[in-house]
């Protein structure tokens, strides 16, 4: 790790004093150390390790916001429990709040005060992004989107031609040679976006929802300028790099000149976009949903009709903390399946208590913390497991990647599907 | 760093898994890596797969996009999911000895 110098503390602290950021202030000093958060925390029941317990990273920053912004902390650090921001501080801010976080926001809701636990991880990670101290893949990630337009680095040819395939796919399956992925077409209701993992190794996704389209009959298009739906740095909490991605879409969206956003199965690109999208670049969005809010929509006005018996294994749902506790999009996923599934079985907890899947908050992109990401998922792969289910669902691409590796780790024997490919294959579309 | 251990020998790894250098990747590696995520034997399939992966990695300093491999191989993509469990990324550019792509895999 790079050392620290004092230009460094300086670009950190100046998180910490934002004097019109009301908010930060009394959520760093309002924690009553009841504790409570402890076994809400993936991290600390697995591991059982104290340093992992939530009140601890709120403390970590709050220690220093005593230590640079308080008389008392100033004068006598030791007697507030203050702390200099230096490089073992660093270090231990790096290890809890990039590494042993997914803000998951369970906390959160548990915290008996209220306090925004997951805010102030944020602040923190703000504080550490500034410094330049972002773990590298990571970091990596972010770059990719910075410098090619998606976080993949997928070149347009290369987009363009596996969109053409999918296209191809979903003729043959349709059997209507016009059936068609519309491309970088202005003017249409829905400009649509993509995780770019789809594209590049997993495009069953893309044909799905394109046959769902197909099916409700939607004007629509995606876009090459801009259809990315990720903003890596909402996880590495840089404010000027999620600017910069955020503003990208809002400005594709203006280009071609759809309705409506329409943000695909990504639970931190649902938020990114739509609920921080706003605050990053100063301005509100057009209309934009999530495609999980749109789906239930065709299916409750009868744009779609699914078949129930086309789905006959069981079901089980994942829900993405983004969505679900911090986006309050809870019972648009369970009318989807209630709908298009035989046999539908909820996780114990579930919903806004649910658990998180362990690939959270940047975890499944940052290498460094990969052992701990794994074993903080045994606490999902135990839910799984007593579901009996045979099939998980999950409107995200990120917890399905996470989900398909402790699939395989701790021999849960499932599939991971999208909503969008558990939808496609309840669909029977006839022809005229 | 970390390491994984199979048949007695020891492969420096990041955290991830994924090789460090990817130049010292050998067919040898690739199978070790395999057996590793439980692939007992690597068929005429999996090498088709790993070698347009090492290819592409080779000349362009990436992991091909899965229509790429799908194209060269003639395999379906379901057929690519199941021959490697954890996914072209995780799975397949695992044992091809690449660095771990960026984004959500």
């Amino acid at each position: 790790m790079e050392k620290i110098t004092k230009d460094k503390i300086e670009c950190g602290l100046e998180v910490l004093k934002r004097l019109q950021d009301s908010k930060l202030i009394s959520h760093l000093n309002s924690c009553v150390h009841c504790g409570l958060c402890a076994d809400s925390c993936l991290y600390y029941l697995a591991t059982g390790d104290e340093r992992m317990i939530p009140a601890g990273k709120v403390d970590m920053v709050s220690a220093i916001y005593r230590r640079y912004c308080t008389i008392t902390g100033k004068v006598f650090p030791a007697l507030v429990g203050a702390r200099e921001l230096d490089d073992t501080n660093i270090r231990e801010m790096v290890d809890l709040l990039y590494g042993a976080c997914t803000m998951c926001g369970r906390c959160v809701k548990h915290c008996s005060i209220g306090v925004d636990i997951e805010y102030v991880i944020r602040t923190g990670r703000e504080m550490l992004a500034k410094m330049g101290y972002v773990p590298e893949s990571l970091q990596a990630t972010v770059d990719a989107a910075l410098t090619s337009g998606n976080n993949m680095a997928i070149p347009d040819e290369d987009f363009l031609d596996t969109i053409e395939w999918m296209e191809e796919e979903l003729q043959d399956e349709l059997n209507d040679p016009t059936a068609t992925i519309p491309i970088n077409q202005p003017g249409k209701n829905i400009l649509y976006t993509l995780n770019p993992r789809e594209p590049k190794f997993f495009p069953l996704s893309i044909s799905a929802m394109a046959k769902i389209f197909y099916a409700a009959k939607e004007s629509w298009t995606l876009s090459t300028g801009m259809y990315d739906v990720t903003n890596y740095a909402y996880f590495s909490s840089h404010p000027g790099h999620s600017r910069i991605i955020a503003q990208r879409m809002y400005d594709e969206l203006q280009k071609m000149q759809a309705k409506k956003l329409v943000l695909a199965e990504c639970g931190h690109g649902a938020r990114a976009n739509r609920w921080e999208g706003p605050n990053y670049i100063g301005r509100e969005f057009p209309e934009t949903v999530t495609s999980v809010e749109l789906i239930a929509g065709y299916i409750k006005s009868g744009r779609i009709r699914p078949d129930r018996e086309l789905n006959r294994e069981v079901v089980t749902l994942h829900d993405p903390c983004n969505l679900v506790r911090s986006g309050g999009i809870v019972k648009e996923q369970r009318y989807i399946l209630k709908n298009t599934v035989k046999n539908f079985v909820e996780m114990t907890p579930h919903g806004m208590d649910n658990f998180c899947c362990g690939g959270g908050g940047g975890q499944l992109a940052m290498s460094e913390y990969n052992d701990r990401r794994i074993k903080i998922a045994g606490i999902k792969a135990e839910q799984i497991k007593k579901t009996g289910a045979a099939i998980v669902a999950t409107p995200c691409h990120n917890c399905v990647d996470q989900l398909s590796q402790i699939n395989v780790t701790y021999r849960l024997n499932v599939q991971i599907k999208t909503m969008a490919e558990i939808v496609a294959d309840s669909l029977i579309i006839e022809h005229p | 760093m970390s390491t994984i251990e199979i048949e007695g020998k020891t492969i420096e790894v990041g955290g991830d898994g994924f090789l460090i250098e990817p130049d010292i990747w050998d067919k040898e590696l690739a199978r070790l890596i395999a057996k590793y995520d439980g692939i007992e034997e690597l068929n005429e399939k999996h090498w088709a797969i790993i070698n347009i992966i090492r290819d592409n990695y080779e000349k362009k300093g990436m992991a091909p996009m899965i229509r790429v491999i799908c194209k060269e191989t003639g395999l379906k993509l379901r057929e690519i999911y199941q021959l490697f469990p954890l996914g072209p990324a995780r799975g397949a550019c695992r044992v091809a000895g690449l660095p771990k792509p960026d984004g959500c895999v």
